[in-house]
């Protein structure tokens, strides 16, 4: 009011101890300073000049200080003009008033001005100002009003809240704050109501049908509205007979109003104070509006079928409002399911009748089912009928089950017996389905032997115990035997030394078996030599086989063995076993050297052999390809002649047929009985020729060899490179078996020598070799170890 | 639902097996079964018309009120409503059926010479149009005879004289008919198509209330 004035100072920071506030004034015309008057009255930092205090001309300069025990500090002078810091009071008692003529809103607001502590004051000339805004809105429009109090508002839209405040302000001063607000609602703008709008009519039985509309915006006035209808072909107009039986805004047409056939022409009218509005019309044909309601009892039944399969019986029956007795209205129905859990229905068309069967259902599951219907010709389709559930239950008999049951008891039971029998009897049962291929059944060789290369332990496996052999061969060390014509006779020559028969020199091995080199049963399919002394050696050999200990059975057996396995030359292999095991002849004990049962049995493989020519004698290297020959020996005879074509090896020495110098390579088996074995010179090439068997009188091939003595029996082959020969026992003569003993003396120094030369030639070569000299060699000869 | 000319004639033939009850190796249909085959008839019919209606001359809806909408039919006083249905004697109910399909007869038969003309249906709905007429004359003779069995059962009586004036109408009806426009045309017709299978219905469960009404 511009005759008091406050002054309020902020305090600094106070250094943490009390201070102490005093203000100073000085007055611009003055020098003196003064003190605050008033620290209380207008609050804390402040000072209040009161009326006496206040000079509305002068400019006051004020500062305030601040004490501290340590020290003061004062603000900056303030030049404060009174004039200039006037803010008086809010205007009061604003109100507001709206006018309303010819579709404009004038709103009106009245105020009064602040109120004064002194009423002798109220020559103050406030200036005004005055601000409104709508009361969803942020902005403010504030308006000048002058100093009068009142003022008028034209410009504001119907319906709108606005909010109306003002303020004063005293000549220069500051404005005061903005009064309390006021608030007006304008009034909305009187209109005539907008267009209704007709929704839908729908006749739920073809006997009545109903109309509803949507009513019209009404401007805030009351809206009235009134639906109207006409007939084709009619002129009158008609309003609705019942507004209420379907609800609001809504028109319904009992049957005495609802013609059909017809086409109605409806109207809903909008009236309000401002005026009226008419819908748009709508034309109507009773006969195409029906939409019935959805049918009721409906009855869900499960029944099952012949086959168990179970079936689902749906009855109904059409709303009760339709009239299907009268035939006036016929209902289609359809009927739509589908499992619980699933997504989509399955809809089914049934027609007019009230009652379906489905099959088509899965057991165990959780249907739903529902119903609608629509009137036969061109209609609306009711809405669904509410859900209806029904279980179809699992199609299940106990019967199956335990049929099941058990069926899978007995396989189990079955499976574990068959696996439980498979664990425990496993390799007979794979024996038995599986029978392993045999492998040669050598006695007394053992096939890793064969692989490994031990000749010792292979040896002695044999029965060849020591090589050369020891004494304890000399039991199946046998003699020379005089083989007699007869295959029935029995070389019984060197009987009476058993032991002498019986004992070959072969090197003791460690090997197990006591089996002697006779055991061998490489040996038996040696060349069927020759003569019909071999039988006759063969038998003895047999008798001798008899008396050796141990392998001699296996041999014997296995010479039997031969002698039927060999083909025409039965006798041959006959006579080679006992040419094996025929001793030596002369005072020395036959040792046999073998080399190796399987070479014994390609010499006697090519003599026993028809059609086969060459025999392939390998060394020791080769004892892989010989190995599979005589294997092949027993079971064929003529196979091993080929395989050993096939697999010409360096080592072999080729025995071949000797046709009378004719030194083909290619033996004529049929002719050939024998292996002749030429002496072994140094210089030459041990080779075997066998000895074409002159036997004109006898077109046999297993004749038993006459008296011509000729070495043709392999024994076997020693150190790997010396074969070993014994004579043909068809040769009774001494000197005869005894040439070859001598020639075998010599030979051991000569084999000794001429192994690797020997044999290393006839390796490469792999050329027919013939053996010179001596029919045969004497296997002891070769033994060091030999007596 | 379409009807080809083949089911025309299966029906033709179908009216040709009606024969007296005497006679031996006849199995005669039964008034009931008469009834449900021209009732079915008459909903193909009205089947028919409604899908030309509503393809080629497709009320926009507030076009139905058009003015002069009038059918050359609207003349003839037929119940509107179920209750008039029910009411009005057997005999005349049947009459009505038959005046009114005799009123469409010519004009049909004229519609179809106009369309063909016209070319603004596509094959199909030509074919359509041309059906209905046959199926309107088939279908009136199925009622003439659904009609003379009523009589020989003693349903209904012999009274013949409604139909005399029903073809002296229909003569003076059918030239308002030419006035009429193509979708007026339909309109109309599959109205009275309705109505006569309304009236069928009605007047089967009438005389059989029995047989699934």
């Amino acid at each position: 009011e511009k005759e008091t004035f406050s002054c309020w100072w902020k305090p600094g920071s106070d250094g943490g101890l009390p201070n102490n506030y005093t203000l100073f004034y000085s007055k611009d015309s003055e020098e003196k300073i003064y003190e605050c008057p008033d620290y209380l009255t207008s609050g804390p930092n402040s000072c209040y000049f009161n009326k006496n205090h206040t000079n509305p001309w002068t400019t006051y300069i004020i500062t305030v200080m601040a004490t501290n025990e340590i020290g003061s500090n004062s603000s900056d002078p303030q030049h404060v003009d009174v004039t200039s810091i006037v803010q008086p009071d809010a205007p009061v008692n604003l109100s507001l008033e709206t006018n309303t003529s010819a579709n404009m809103s004038y709103l009106w607001a009245k105020w009064s001005p602040p109120p004064l502590v002194d009423a002798s004051f109220n020559s103050h000339v406030y200036h005004y100002e005055l601000r409104l805004k709508p009361e969803e809105k942020e902005e403010w429009e504030t308006v000048s009003v002058g100093m009068q109090t009142r003022y008028e508002v034209t410009s504001l839209q119907a319906g709108v809240k606005y909010i109306v405040q003002v303020r004063c302000m005293l000549d220069l001063g500051e404005w005061s704050e903005w009064s309390s607000e006021r608030s007006v609602q304008i009034p909305k703008e009187r209109l005539p109501p907008e267009k209704p709008r007709i929704i839908k009519c729908r006749s739920p039985e073809k006997e009545t049908f109903t109309c509803w509309w949507k009513p019209a915006v009404d401007g805030g006035l009351s809206t009235n509205h009134t639906l109207l209808y006409s007939k084709e072909g009619e002129e009158k107009v008609y309003e609705c007979p019942d507004y209420k039986t379907a609800g609001p805004n809504s028109c319904y047409f009992d049957k005495k109003h609802t013609s059909f056939w017809t086409i109605y022409n409806i109207t809903v009218r909008a009236t309000n104070e401002m005026g009226s509005n008419v819908s748009d019309p709508h034309y109507v044909d009773v006969t195409y509006i029906v939409q019935p309601d959805p049918p009721v009892n409906i009855t869900l039944e499960l029944k099952m079928s012949i086959k168990r399969k179970p079936y689902l019986v749906l009855t109904w029956s059409p709303p009760p409002l339709a009239d299907v007795r009268s035939g006036w209205l016929t209902l289609e129905y359809e009927l739509r399911l589908k499992p619980e859990e699933g997504e989509e229905w399955e809809t089914i068309f049934v027609g007019q009748q009230t009652q379906y069967r489905t099959f088509s259902l899965y057991p165990g599951k959780r249907y739903i089912v529902q119903i609608h219907c629509k009137p036969d010709h061109h209609g609306l389709w009711s809405e669904w009928s509410p859900e209806m559930y029904i279980d179809i239950p699992t199609d299940f008999r106990v019967k199956d089950m335990v049929v099941w049951i058990i069926v899978g008891v007995l396989s189990s039971l079955v499976c574990l017996i068959m696996s439980w029998i498979m664990i425990m009897k496993g390799y007979r049962m794979m024996a038995f389905i599986l029978p392993p291929v045999p492998g040669p059944k050598i006695k007394g060789i053992d096939t890793h032997l064969l692989e490994t290369g031990k000749s010792e332990e292979l040896l002695s496996a044999l029965g060849c115990h020591g090589f050369p052999p020891t004494s304890d061969c000399e039991e199946l060390l046998i003699e020379y035997l005089e083989v007699e014509d007869s295959e029935d006779q029995q070389l019984m020559p060197s009987h009476d030394t058993p032991s002498k028969n019986t004992k070959i020199t072969l090197k003791e091995t460690d090997s197990d078996s006591g089996r002697g080199s006779c055991d061998s049963p490489s040996l038996l399919p040696v060349k069927c030599k020759e003569s019909h002394s071999i039988p006759s050696v063969l038998q003895t050999q047999d008798v001798r086989a008899k008396e050796k200990k141990g392998g001699k059975g296996i041999w014997e057996t296995q010479c039997m063995a031969s002698e039927q396995k060999t083909q025409p030359c039965n006798s041959e292999s006959i006579k080679s076993c006992t040419w094996l095991a025929a001793q030596l002849p002369s005072n020395q004990a036959a040792m046999f050297a073998y080399h190796s049962t399987v070479e014994a049995f390609k010499i006697t493989l090519n003599t026993t052999n028809v059609n086969t020519s060459p025999v392939f004698v390998g060394n020791e290297e080769n004892r892989q390809s010989l190995y599979p020959i005589a294997e092949t020996v027993y079971d064929d005879v003529e196979k091993i002649s080929e395989m050993e074509y096939s697999r010409t090896d360096q080592t072999t020495v080729q025995v071949r047929k000797n046709q009378q110098n004719d030194k083909s390579p290619f033996l004529n088996p049929k002719l050939m009985d024998y292996v002749e074995v030429h002496k072994v010179r140094q210089d030459e090439e041990p080779t075997l020729l066998l000895k074409h068997k002159e036997n004109t009188g006898k077109t046999e091939k297993c004749t038993v060899p006459g008296t011509s003595k000729e070495y043709t029996k392999v024994s076997t082959v020693v150190d790997h490179h010396i074969l070993v020969l014994l004579p043909d026992q068809r040769n009774q003569n001494t000197p005869v078996s005894q040439e070859p003993v001598a020639e075998t003396s010599q030979n051991p120094q000569q084999s000794q020598a001429e192994k690797n030369t020997s044999y290393s030639t006839t390796a490469p070569s792999n050329s027919r070799r013939d053996t010179s000299g001596s029919d045969y060699m004497d296997p002891s000869s070769f033994m060091p170890s030999f007596k | 639902p379409s009807l080809t000319p083949s089911d025309g004639a299966a029906l033709a033939l179908l009216w040709m097996l009606l024969c007296a009850p005497g006679d031996a190796g006849c199995h005669p249909l039964t008034v009931a079964d008469l009834f449900d085959r021209v009732i079915r008839h008459s909903g193909r019919i009205h089947s028919l018309s409604t899908a030309l209606y509503e393809k080629h001359f497709p009320p926009r809806d507030n076009e139905l009120g058009r003015p002069a909408r009038k059918c050359h039919t609207s003349g003839m006083l037929t119940p509107n409503g179920k209750e008039y249905a029910q009411k009005i004697p057997r005999e005349e109910l049947t009459h009505l059926i038959l005046k009114l399909l005799q009123a469409w007869k010519e004009p049909l038969s004229h519609f179809n010479q106009h369309i063909e003309h016209h070319q603004q249906l596509p094959d199909d709905s030509l074919s359509k149009a041309k059906e209905i007429s046959n199926m309107v004359h088939e279908l009136k003779t199925g009622v003439e005879k659904v009609t003379e069995k009523m009589q020989s059962m003693g349903i209904i009586s012999n009274s013949l004289n409604g139909m005399a004036s029903s073809e002296g109408t229909g003569l003076s009806i059918s030239n308002e008919a030419n006035m009429m426009s193509d979708s007026d045309f339909i309109h109309c017709f599959r109205r009275d198509s309705n109505k006569v299978q309304s009236y069928l219905k009605i007047l089967k469960c009438r005389i059989m209330p029995e047989n699934s009404c």
